[in-house]
């Protein structure tokens, strides 16, 4: 596996301007996130602490239940405006039909980081990609001056920056029609993450995110999961294009009724 | 198809033809040609959205009630490199569209023209190779 | 590949190059490296739809337009530019079903006649009449060429573009009338090619692997690469049959259409100059052309365009729309 080394060479800068400590930043090597990487954990399900339970569709027996987990929110309480804490509830209940994940909707940020499928990260000197294998959602990190959002996406616009050995991403323009897990916790249009990525070890990244939005909570909030790497000799992300899977429960209504 | 493009194409030969001139999708499967619609009315909200980008205006009928139309317009990305924001359409702008109706009856219509009140058409402008949407790092 | 195709398709490429004044000299480009040693072909690569796939068939073996007939593009286009941007509709603008031209970006024209660089007419080969059979009894816009045939049964009946699943591998850098975005990030043993429409990265590994089982399939197909000099080679396999070659579903004319699973795609990445990316690609499918055929795409560096989200299917109201007019219209027969 290839090691920090490699990135010792950095670009000459012109550092005549920039402050004393943007300098040391500037200069100093970067950590190697190159890889392949996935959560292991319930997160996608809910999360929030959770026992066991029945999934939204019972004919899929235990295969469809929801496993025990940990949740990954500090402190376990998601600081819910009342308006917005009634609309999760609506949203747990719908689930089945509503989970932006069941329609193979793109998952968003911070949910990409923690879905049960494996997403790379390709970081060069200049850029850096992280390709999410669910949907084949996909995201840049800007790693330059901070652009605006030009518009609102299931993604956001994300602008990155090192701190040290941590990777802070940036993460604005959210639509809020995402969800956090299949829990039917959901955030707004004002939904503002920020994310740090943080080496720990060779094989492991510390993800933290820290969740703002003033329209559906009444303070920021904070989770973390550790993102392992994907050790099979020849990891590599397939592909998981679910709008096939998606179709019958969207358009199903649509369909001509061949049986009369 | 009787649009400018076609007519351009058909004078310029071959020259720029042999080019995909729909994307997406079939408007003809869509939107019925013997449903036209001619529609006045106020931005209430546009959605910025691919493949297509929607535009909901409130129509007043002559009877004085009002039906809010969903007008479909192009991808949002072209105008976003031309130069366009959200604030370039606000909420309450009037417009004039001009299009066919959904098939399904729905209050849906294609945006095959849309102006401003005044007549000006609505993102258009910018297709020019020195637009800055256009330039290369050659130039 | 012989040597002997590969070096004729390379002098093509120069040529097309320098005719359009992309590249400055004949003299071989060496491209900056990145840190750890291979060619750099970083950066953001729009595609330019001012070429067509095939080669109008009076032009013969022409590869590169006259200076006389490239003044002529280039003057339709700057017509063509002056109509897109008359602010006011004229008076008498008949509304047609279409879109109005002014959703699309327009592309600047090229000295190549045809994307299609081999066979040397510049047209696609025959078909096998294998894929001449399943073309014909193929229902709607199911990586056939062409637009939708009319049937909305179900969202089946509709082409993978319309139902936002994928372009394909080549049908996500074919140029088309909008977002052409294509962005390259290399890290150690790696290079991401990532497009605009509809949201595809390939990652594709460098380091001698071999392709996943063939009971993998995937409509991306599944890549691997090698550095031949300054020349990225990619091999594709692992291909399912339900894509096109092309548009998957806007269908233009020319457009090559459905390819079968023993699809073998060989790309080759060569930047020829600081701004210019030559995109080589041969297409080897026995099961549906006769013979293999090669495109050639020059890209044009812009640091300028910005790539936007192109998310397709999470905003696809015109399925349902679709769907239910045909049940609407069908309803209102029945009556």
């Amino acid at each position: 596996m290839l090691n920090s080394s490699l990135f010792a060479t950095v670009a000459v800068l012109s550092l005549a301007a920039i402050p004393a400590s943007a300098q040391a930043q500037a200069a100093r090597p970067k950590p190697n996130l190159n890889g392949i990487w996935e959560y292991i954990g319930t997160a996608n399900w809910d999360i929030q602490d959770h026992s066991a339970y029945q999934g939204p569709l019972q004919d899929l027996g235990a295969i469809g239940a929801a496993p025990a987990g940990q949740g990954i929110v500090e402190g376990n309480e998601i600081p819910y405006l009342p308006a917005a804490a009634a609309k999760k509830k609506q949203n747990f209940a719908n689930r089945r039909t509503t989970d932006p994940e069941a329609k193979c909707y793109m998952p968003g940020i911070p949910r990409a980081t923690y879905m049960p499928f494996p997403f790379q990260i390709v970081q060069s000197p200049k850029d850096i990609l992280m390709v999410y294998e669910y949907a084949s959602a996909n995201r840049a990190i800007n790693m330059g001056k901070p652009i605006e959002a030009p518009t609102d996406t299931w993604m956001g616009t994300s602008n990155g920056r090192w701190e040290g050995d941590t990777l802070v991403v940036d993460v604005t323009g959210l639509n809020g029609l995402a969800w956090f897990d299949r829990a039917g916790n959901f955030a707004s249009d004002q939904l503002h993450v920020v994310e740090r990525f943080t080496k720990a070890g060779n094989d492991r990244i510390n993800y933290e995110a820290t969740i703002e939005d003033p329209k559906t909570f009444s303070r920021s909030w904070k989770i973390s999961v550790p993102l392992y790497r994907r050790a099979e000799k020849n990891a590599q992300l397939l592909e998981f294009k679910c709008v096939e899977f998606a179709e019958e429960l969207l358009y199903g209504q649509f369909k001509k009724q061949t049986s009369k | 198809m009787r649009t400018r493009i076609s007519v351009v194409f058909a004078s310029a030969g071959l020259l720029l033809a042999a080019v995909p001139v729909s994307a997406h999708h079939a408007f003809q499967a869509e939107y019925d040609d013997k449903k036209p619609v001619h529609l006045k009315g106020k931005v209430t909200e546009m959605e910025w959205i691919n493949p297509h980008s929607w535009i909901h205006i409130d129509v007043v009928g002559a009877d004085g009630k009002v039906t809010n139309w969903m007008v479909e317009g192009g991808s949002p990305n072209i105008m976003i490199r031309r130069g366009f924001t959200k604030r370039s359409l606000e909420v309450g702008t009037e417009l004039d569209v001009q299009g066919y109706q959904a098939k399904n009856g729905e209050n849906k219509a294609n945006g095959s023209s849309i102006t401003f009140k005044d007549g000006k058409k609505l993102f258009v402008g910018g297709s020019n190779p020195d637009d800055p949407g256009a330039k290369t790092d050659t130039k | 590949m012989s040597r002997r195709f590969l070096t004729s398709m390379s002098a093509l490429a120069v040529a097309i190059g320098l005719a359009s004044g992309q590249v400055k000299s004949v003299k071989t480009y060496t491209p900056p490296k990145t840190p750890w040693g291979d060619p750099d072909i970083q950066g953001i690569w729009p595609g330019n739809m001012g070429t067509p796939m095939q080669r109008p068939a009076n032009l013969k073996d022409r590869a590169l337009y006259t200076d006389e007939e490239f003044a002529q593009r280039q003057e339709q286009a700057r017509k063509q530019a002056l109509t897109d941007t008359q602010e006011f509709a004229s008076e008498n603008a008949k509304v047609s079903i279409g879109p109005p031209s002014y959703w699309t970006e327009r592309g600047k024209p090229t000295r190549q006649t045809s994307l299609i660089v081999d066979p040397p007419d510049g047209r696609l080969p025959p078909l096998t009449p294998e894929e001449q059979k399943f073309r014909k009894e193929a229902r709607g816009g199911r990586g056939v060429t062409g637009e939708w045939r009319g049937e909305a049964d179900s969202y089946e009946d509709m082409n993978l573009y319309y139902r936002c699943i994928s372009r394909g591998l080549l049908g996500s850098v074919i140029p088309v009338v909008y977002n052409n975005g294509n962005q390259i990030v290399q890290s150690p043993g790696y290079v991401a090619f990532r497009n605009e429409m509809i949201h595809e990265t390939r990652v594709i590994p460098l380091d001698g692997r071999p392709h996943v089982g063939s009971s993998i399939q995937m409509y991306m197909g599944d890549s691997r690469g090698h550095w031949e000099g300054n020349t990225l080679v990619v091999e594709t396999t692992n291909f399912t049959d339900k894509t096109s070659i092309g548009s998957n579903g806007a269908g233009y004319p020319g457009d090559p259409g459905h390819h079968s699973a023993a699809l073998r795609l060989t790309e080759r990445f060569t930047r020829v100059d600081a701004t210019t990316l030559n995109y080589q690609v041969t297409i080897d499918d026995p099961k549906t052309w006769t013979k293999p055929w090669t495109i050639l795409i020059p890209l044009a560096q812009n640091s300028n365009y910005q790539m936007i989200e192109y998310a397709c299917h999470e905003g696809n109201y015109a399925m349902g729309d679709i769907l239910s007019g045909a049940r609407a219209q069908e309803a209102a027969k029945s009556k």
